[in-house]
């Protein structure tokens, strides 16, 4: 307990000096721009860590620091998660019951597209997900939903990442779309709030403390947070998509967590993939 | 004792700046002599016991117990509406409700302190974040 009141004090310091040059608009529908957020945020970390390049921070953690990287490159030598991208290959291609299969569902037969997600369905209303859609493209076709965590949803989800590496992520935020800006805001707002028990937001460790040591973890920049998800995860032992993470990481403020593809997640998400823009699809990934 | 609670109680009214101030002085007593100190703030006194703790000092029956549990559960509810229910008030509830069915009525007296109290930081967090969040974007 002593070490987290600590560390929320200093949090509070780190939070103090950021006011003096905190943002004057894009709070609000009106003055919203995320391209201006995207551009600032490349700026913070630039200031923050001049000898990393823009593009490598797809690589998480191991952009900004040299010994964990060390790590990581022996990890990446025999890629835990090829056995997923297999597995989610097969699965990808093995028809449904009525002898549909992923395929007729996505554009280009579900090939290279991971980088165009999530997206603004202005039909529905609503941010969708890649994973999303893989379960809708079940439904559809008379199959059961797969849980949203873990297991064949992110293996399938990593096979299509894997056919998309190198891709350059292009998110759009339609200008004038009013429904769409908020749900960008939303994210935004969601990402940047104190919350829980221990009174922290995801900045709190992904902004001011990338790169500082948080108990024993270093929390990784969240430039380039979403790029190679889905993510094999040492720690987990398996595969696990984003929203898994998401929640896992809600709860380390002590908050109550929501659920995978919660609409306020999938903002998240929004929010997140627009600030990687430019940096390419790299899924699935590995992690400590 | 009853006069420092009821300038307590209105000094946790969100009258702004001095509110805040307040709310320091608060904090710090409370960190540095625990519940049940006595303090000075602006020339008035001022006890270190959260609202939650005083209204855990009733005779521990099982109508009183069960009267805070319903508050803690309504205002976890109200919390849980703005997004900010924290990670671990659920099981404190339950904990309360398994106390009273036990006869522990003073155990769930403070359970349910506890868990009335989770809730409502959780919703200065909500309105806190609502003026304050975009302090931390950086531009
Ligand atoms: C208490 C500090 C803390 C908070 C608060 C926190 N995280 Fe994390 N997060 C971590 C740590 C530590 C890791 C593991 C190291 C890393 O970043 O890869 C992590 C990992 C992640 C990852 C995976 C990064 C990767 O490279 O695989 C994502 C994405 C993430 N967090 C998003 C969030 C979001 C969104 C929030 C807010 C809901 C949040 N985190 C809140 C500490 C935190």
């Amino acid at each position: 307990m002593k070490i987290i009141k600590t560390l929320a004090l200093g949090l509070t310091v780190a939070a103090a000096t950021q006011m003096t040059h905190a943002a004057d608009s894009g709070f609000d529908l009106k003055t919203v721009d995320p391209e201006a957020d995207r551009m600032a945020l490349q700026k913070y970390y630039k200031d923050r860590f001049p000898k990393a390049e823009i593009s490598d921070y797809v690589n998480g953690i191991y952009a900004v620091d040299a010994a964990s990287r060390e790590q990581w490159v022996e990890l990446e030598e025999f890629p835990p998660y090829e056995f997923d991208v297999e597995k989610g290959e097969e699965l990808f291609n093995t028809p449904f019951a009525n002898g549909k299969g992923y395929a007729d569902c996505f554009e280009n037969g579900g090939i290279g597209i991971r980088q165009n997600y999530p997206y603004w369905s202005k039909e529905e209303g609503t941010v969708k997900t890649l994973e999303q859609e893989i379960n809708e493209c079940r439904e559809k076709n008379g199959e059961k939903k797969l849980r949203w965590g873990k297991g064949e949803i992110a293996q399938v989800s990593a096979y299509m990442a894997w056919t998309s590496r190198d891709k350059v992520f292009d998110i759009k935020v339609p200008e004038g779309d009013k429904d769409a800006m908020a749900a960008y805001l939303e994210g935004k707002k969601f990402f940047y709030t104190k919350r829980g028990q221990l009174n922290l937001s995801c900045a709190n460790c992904h902004l001011q403390g990338s790169n500082v040591f948080i108990r024993a973890d270093l929390p990784s920049p969240m430039l380039g947070h979403v790029t190679h998800f889905p993510v094999f995860r040492s720690k987990w032992g398996e595969l696990g998509t984003l929203h898994r993470r998401y929640s896992g990481c809600h709860k380390d403020s002590r908050s109550k967590p929501l659920k995978p593809q919660h609409e306020t997640f999938r903002n998240l998400e929004y929010f997140q993939t627009y600030m990687s823009n430019g940096l390419v699809v790299n899924g699935p990934g590995a992690r400590k | 004792m009853k006069k420092t609670l009821l300038i307590a109680a209105l000094a946790c009214a969100p009258t702004f700046a001095a509110a805040e101030s307040f709310q320091e002085a608060f904090e710090m007593n409370r960190a540095m002599y625990g519940p049940d100190h006595v303090f000075t703030w602006n020339g008035n006194q001022y006890h270190t016991n959260h609202e939650e703790e005083m209204e855990a000092r009733v005779k521990a029956t099982k109508a009183n117990a069960e009267d805070l549990l319903a508050k803690a559960m309504a205002k976890n509810k109200e919390v849980g509406e703005l997004g900010f229910e924290w990670k671990l008030t659920k099981d404190i509830l339950k904990d309360a409700q398994a106390a009273i069915d036990a006869g522990e009525y003073q155990k769930a007296l403070d359970l349910a302190a506890q868990a009335k109290y989770h809730a409502r930081i959780g919703i200065q967090q909500y309105h806190y974040a609502e003026k304050n969040w975009h302090l931390a974007v950086p531009q």
